[in-house]
């Protein structure tokens, strides 16, 4: 679908911590009220692992080779994970209760399976995959909408969902491959990621780049060549999207993590990369080795101390820098 | 065309079985089809439902009951394409066409083995709808033929929401009305040996109170049946429908 401009972002996952400061940043903002507590527009998940919600790449959507829309499921209430809160009051407040307890039994959620990983000592591995909308080129959430309910802005790519044309048949949730679009029960609408547009509108970067501890997120126009995306995705082609098989053209990219080496049973390092690279292009196609490699020559160059744009873009030595948004 | 009459007065006489309106196996209820005229049965003034929409008054066993087939709306886009089975030999609907002289009542039951009353993440309510072109029978009896032709649509949703008043003038246009004049009531019955059913009332002022309500001031009113099957996973236009309109005499005599 082609807009004028087209925001994306590039997240390195070499610089994620995994600290959740973007999820809850998200959640403060938009997500934790009015029926949308279970949501997480953004989330962090522990890779290789089920992500969110739980075994959510199994669950069908996007596009096939002809274009035409797959069929989704929605997931269930307790594939995303059923909230719970603490009696916080009872227990250390008032001490009416001696026991501090969740107000359900908690079974699943979100980050159930964090930093379990793949492989045995020592040699298992996990890294961090933050996740949220990817405001595809092509989204199957609005291809899969009866009602024209789900727009793509002309002037910046976001993708929204007109809530007073959304009539909740929930086509947009199962038809989103990544499982990005939300049930609302309280107001039996569909919600999602709105890239924080009335941040963007005020030149603001959304919640989650902003508050990112690990400064691991860049936003800016596609078409800004003398902005970060185009640096990263177009020139330096280090950021790749997510699961591009899906057919939806995503615009949300990262640039592929590292792997520590493999030890053999006489603990030395076998050169052997202990994350699998067949893993990592599961999941960012056949971009991965060349990203690494051209990742590598230039770290080492700034090892060397020679100057290198690529590195100085990813360390994000200042926000203005990381996030252009004119 | 076939006229289908037949009224109150007329029905008063004759011994009904009293478990008529109860019963879903009907085989000798008249079939309607599309281009069929029946006459909507009067409500002689002076005699009131139990409460407004009272699906289970002992009125409807006194009046004529009808039955329309419903069989899977043809798929208008991908998202229906993808669930919509054809092969599906569908149901009939049973409905009862009454009218006071100030509110018209329609009343539908049809055989549904679960109910659905839930509107959750994966979890679909069952729901039912009664559709009425705003001009003749020459609009498309599917959501109308755009804008220039819409059609009004009562929408009673399983999950104990308000019936809602809406127009469409096309597929993927349905908008809710700001007249809140239609309202509804269900019952959904669980009996030993015999289908589960559910049986709804909605009704509305004869009266038009709004942009794009249908009039019933007129002398035939084309109308259509849909319901949706929450267990099925139906919503939208994956639904099951009658083919085509009938038409609603109005005639008070």
């Amino acid at each position: 679908m082609a807009v004028k401009r087209q925001l994306s972002m590039v997240m390195d996952l070499n610089k994620c911590i995994g600290c959740h400061t973007c999820t809850s940043a998200c959640k403060l903002q938009w997500t934790n009220r009015n029926g949308r507590e279970y949501m997480y527009w953004n989330n962090v998940e522990t890779m290789p692992g089920t992500g969110y919600p739980k075994n959510y790449a199994d669950m069908g959507g996007g596009f096939d080779e002809d274009g035409a829309l797959k069929t989704g499921t929605e997931p269930s209430a307790e594939d995303y994970g059923i909230p719970w809160e603490y009696n916080y009051e009872e227990a250390l407040m008032t001490g009416t209760d001696p026991w501090l307890r969740p107000n359900v039994k908690p079974t699943w959620g979100a980050n159930w399976d964090e930093d379990e990983g793949e492989g045995d000592y020592p040699n298992s591995y996990y890294f961090y995959l933050p996740r949220l909308c990817n405001h595809c080129e092509n989204p199957a959430c609005l291809a899969a909408c009866s009602r024209n309910a789900i727009y793509k802005r002309q002037e910046d790519g976001i993708v929204l969902i007109d809530q007073e044309r959304c009539r909740g048949y929930r086509y947009c949730v199962g038809a989103c491959p990544y499982k990005k679009v939300y049930f609302n029960e309280e107001i039996s609408k569909s919600e999602k990621c709105i890239f924080c547009y009335p941040r963007i509108e005020k030149g603001l970067p959304t919640a989650c780049a902003k508050q990112c501890v690990g400064r691991i997120r860049w936003i800016g126009y596609r078409d800004d060549e003398e902005g970060p995306i185009y640096k990263l995705v177009d020139q330096w082609k280090v950021a790749l999207p997510l699961h591009a098989e899906w057919g939806t053209k995503p615009n949300v990219f990262y640039v592929p993590p590292f792997s520590p080496p493999k030890y053999d049973e006489s603990g030395e390092t076998t050169g052997e990369s202990r994350v699998p690279l067949e893993y990592l292009e599961s999941l960012f196609g056949d971009g991965v080795a060349t990203a690494l490699q051209t990742l590598a020559v230039e770290r080492q160059k700034k090892a060397d101390g020679v100057d290198s744009e690529l590195m100085d873009t990813l360390i994000g030595y200042r926000h203005a820098e990381m996030f252009k948004l004119s | 065309m076939r006229q289908l009459t037949s009224t109150l007065g007329v029905l008063a006489t004759l011994a009904l079985p009293a478990t008529a309106a109860d019963t879903i196996v009907e085989a000798n209820t008249a079939l309607l089809q599309a281009g069929d005229v029946v006459q909507v049965a009067k409500i002689p003034d002076g005699i009131y439902l139990r409460n407004v929409n009272d699906p289970d008054d002992i009125i409807w066993e006194r009046l004529p009951e009808y039955r329309v087939e419903l069989l899977p709306a043809p798929a208008v886009h991908p998202s229906v394409e993808l669930r919509v089975n054809y092969d599906d030999p569908g149901y009939y609907a049973y409905l009862h066409l009454a009218r006071t002289s100030d509110r018209l009542y329609v009343r539908m039951r049809w055989r549904d083995d679960t109910k659905d009353t839930a509107t959750t993440k994966d979890r679909f309510r069952d729901a039912a709808a009664v559709q009425f072109s705003l001009g003749d029978d020459a609009t498309s009896y599917l959501m109308g033929s755009g804008p220039d032709e819409p059609v009004n649509i009562w929408y009673w949703p399983g999950d104990g929401g308000a019936v809602q008043n809406l127009a469409a003038g096309g597929y993927g246009s349905t908008t809710i009305l700001d007249s809140r004049s239609v309202t509804g009531d269900a019952r959904y019955t669980e009996k030993e040996g015999d289908p589960n059913e559910w049986a709804v009332v909605m009704s509305r002022p004869i009266g038009v109170a709004g942009d794009y309500e249908a009039s019933f001031r007129r002398a035939e009113v084309p109308m259509a049946f849909a319901v949706w099957q929450g267990s099925d996973g139906q919503r939208d236009g994956l639904k099951h429908v009658s083919d085509g309109w009938i038409l609603l005499d109005m005639a008070q005599d």
